[in-house]
């Protein structure tokens, strides 16, 4: 049955080609574990994209009980901490979720750069991924202030009056985040919602084809 | 490929109508030990994830996500902290050299240079050679950046008293306290010089909303006192103890 | 042959085993996420408390009222007041019946004798439904069931209202 529907489906689009280059692709020894156990440095760059995943969903779900209001956003947060069931712990994985894919995006990096993977020809690859790591910066900067929390609010603040101190455009820039030249407030919230839920996950997944379309084409860079 | 005349196609789409057998790319070459990525490889990468899975929900499990309480613009003895992987930039401007006149040293020149330097590394270290020894310049460079941000964390955060600051600004559960109850008469008698008119607490003692204690130990208490609370504060009847304990009790459960 | 079959065997194992680590993983993620999704599914509906609409007893008659009341909703974090309406009167039993307003057909409000045409009945402007004193449809107009009725009790001579149910299921 499932078959005769693959069959079916594969006749008119085609679509076998596509997965099996990405399965029956062989992978190399000197990244497999199984092998050689300090291949586990190879796993931070998967892990960074399992914790990316978890980050999108337990996001998604977040938001049908969030809203980005000054007066209602902190009060939904509690509600769904203090109320709704599991919904501590998904808010647990979103928060705890977004300094852990700091770590494995920062140890990502760090074995790509000792290991030279960055070299000719893969140059591209890796100026697309310290892109990524800044959207995920800038992802974990906006999100802070979704709760409205004390904590939230006067990092912000900080983080905007940093942004004022840029010579010539500081100003624009801090008006264009915050909506507001004097107040951190309503508006501030509601583009700093837009940005993290809309703006950086766009970028975000275009960044990471690219990433890992690049890396299906060139493959792992080899062995020291 | 096949290219031009005598192709036959699905329909009039330019999909082929003649199946190939699939060919695996020819991996024959390839130094070492290969193995498939589907399903051999993958099954010991997703191996990996359900431990790093099962790790990461005992972390969410055992430490719920702070939350402190609602944003007060007002309150002016807030210290502000940025999240944790923030914490070497706004370390960096506490330096004399990044602030002040040399602020921007702080805020663009110095980050700026590194987060560049990072960006374009594969075009500043162009030599053949991957192996750290064979460039060490790059690699001395990212050691000394890798020390510089963990050192301006540690200092950062080695300051600040991390559970007392959460302590102190654990959201407050709002209460309407009943002004008219007898039990609050009583309170104002003989507790609010200490406690507050609205159970909030003071320089003298703490909060009396969100303790966990029974109407029979808040009577006990108020009689006999305890750390710092001297014996023999309350003076009232028996009847006006027990309304106050009542009290008590009612706005905690209000307050749950 | 058979070192061929047992190649094929070896990748099926794989292949479950995967699926089955595949599946852990994320019934791992998702399990949480979707309890919190359908937390309000699986709520309690609560029964509303019984609320003083603010008529007398003694001031209603055998002639259908309208009452207006407000109750507090909470809307997870949200309270606010929201007000009800219903139609109120004495049976030829003399006891108190509470109908509420909402048309049983696609939910606009009816009115007691909200068309000159049709005296003594319930009325429905939008297409025309119309119900009995007692809240029975009359046959041929598009309501199919009669209109619902108010839990209600007399505490001290007032009126007390809670939540309006189908006929037949309180």
């Amino acid at each position: 049955m499932l078959q005769k529907l693959y069959d079916w489906i594969d006749d008119r689009i085609d679509i076998t080609p596509l997965w099996r280059d990405i399965a029956d692709h062989e992978v190399p020894e000197h990244v497999n574990p199984a092998h050689h156990f300090s291949a586990f440095v190879y796993c931070f760059g998967g892990l960074t994209f399992f914790v990316t995943v978890i980050q999108i969903l337990s996001g998604m779900f977040l938001t049908m009980y969030y809203v980005p209001d000054i007066e209602n956003a902190w009060k939904s947060v509690y509600y769904l901490q203090t109320e709704v069931a599991h919904g501590q712990i998904v808010r647990g994985m979103h928060h705890w979720g977004a300094s852990v894919v700091i770590v494995m995006i920062f140890l990502h990096t760090l074995r790509v750069f000792f290991q030279g993977a960055y070299k000719k020809p893969r140059e591209l690859n890796w100026m697309v991924g310290v892109l990524l790591f800044f959207v995920m910066l800038g992802l974990g900067f906006t999100g802070y202030l979704l709760p409205w929390d004390n904590k939230a609010y006067f990092a912000t603040q900080v983080g905007l009056e940093i942004a004022e101190q840029v010579p010539f455009i500081g100003e624009q820039i801090k008006i264009l985040l915050a909506g507001d030249a004097h107040i951190v407030g309503a508006q501030t919230l509601t583009r700093f919602f837009a940005i993290h839920v809309f703006f950086l996950p766009a970028a975000l997944f275009g960044l990471m084809a690219v990433h890992f379309l690049l890396i299906r084409k060139q493959g792992i860079s080899g062995p020291l | 490929m096949h290219k031009g005349k005598g192709m036959k196609f699905v329909g009039d789409s330019r999909i082929s109508a003649e199946k190939k057998a699939n060919m695996p790319k020819d991996y024959s070459e390839y130094p070492g030990r290969t193995e498939a990525f589907w399903p051999n490889f993958l099954l010991k990468e997703w191996l990996v994830g359900a431990v790093f899975l099962i790790g990461f929900l005992c972390v969410t499990i055992a430490h719920p996500s702070p939350l402190e309480g609602m944003a007060d613009p007002t309150n002016a003895s807030y210290i502000p902290l940025p999240d944790w992987y923030f914490l070497f930039l706004y370390e960096l401007l506490k330096y004399k050299f990044a602030s002040g006149p040399y602020i921007l040293f702080g805020i663009l020149v110095i980050p700026g240079l590194a987060f560049g330097a990072l960006f374009l590394a594969p075009f500043l270290d162009k030599g053949p050679g991957r192996r750290p020894h064979q460039r060490p310049v790059a690699v001395g460079m990212m050691l000394l950046a890798v020390a510089s941000v963990m050192w301006l964390t540690y200092e950062s955060a080695e300051h600040v008293d991390w559970e007392a600051r959460a302590e102190a600004n654990k959201p407050v559960a709002s209460v309407e306290v009943d002004k008219e109850d007898p039990g609050y008469k009583v309170f104002e008698s003989n507790c609010m010089s200490c406690h507050g008119d609205s159970l909030q607490g003071g320089a003298a003692a703490p909060s009396l909303i969100g303790i966990d204690r029974s109407a029979e130990e808040i009577m006990k208490i108020a009689q006999e006192g305890t750390g710092s609370m001297p014996p023999g504060v309350f003076k009232g009847t028996d009847e006006e103890l027990k309304q106050l304990a009542e009290f008590i009790v009612s706005v905690n459960e209000q307050a749950k | 042959m058979s070192e061929k079959k047992q190649q094929v065997s070896r990748r099926q194992f794989l292949n479950y085993t995967l699926t089955g680590v595949g599946g852990f993983m994320a019934a791992g993620m998702l399990v949480p996420m979707l309890r919190m999704a359908v937390d309000p599914v699986l709520q309690e509906s609560a029964a509303g408390d019984l609320v003083n609409v603010g008529l007398a007893v003694e001031d209603i008659t055998n002639e259908p009222q309208r009452v207006d009341w407000k109750i507090d909703q909470v809307d997870a974090w949200y309270e606010s007041k929201v007000g009800k309406s219903a139609w109120v009167y004495k049976n030829d039993n003399d006891e108190i019946v509470a109908l509420s307003p909402i048309c049983k057909h696609l939910g606009c409000v009816v009115s007691w004798e909200g068309s000159e045409q049709f005296p003594d009945q319930f009325y429905c402007p939008c297409h025309g439904g119309r119900y009995h004193k007692d809240g029975q449809n009359i046959p041929g107009t598009p309501p199919t069931a009669p209109l619902d009725v108010y839990e209600s009790k007399v505490e001290n001579g007032m009126l007390y209202l809670g939540m309006a149910h189908p006929r037949g299921e309180a």
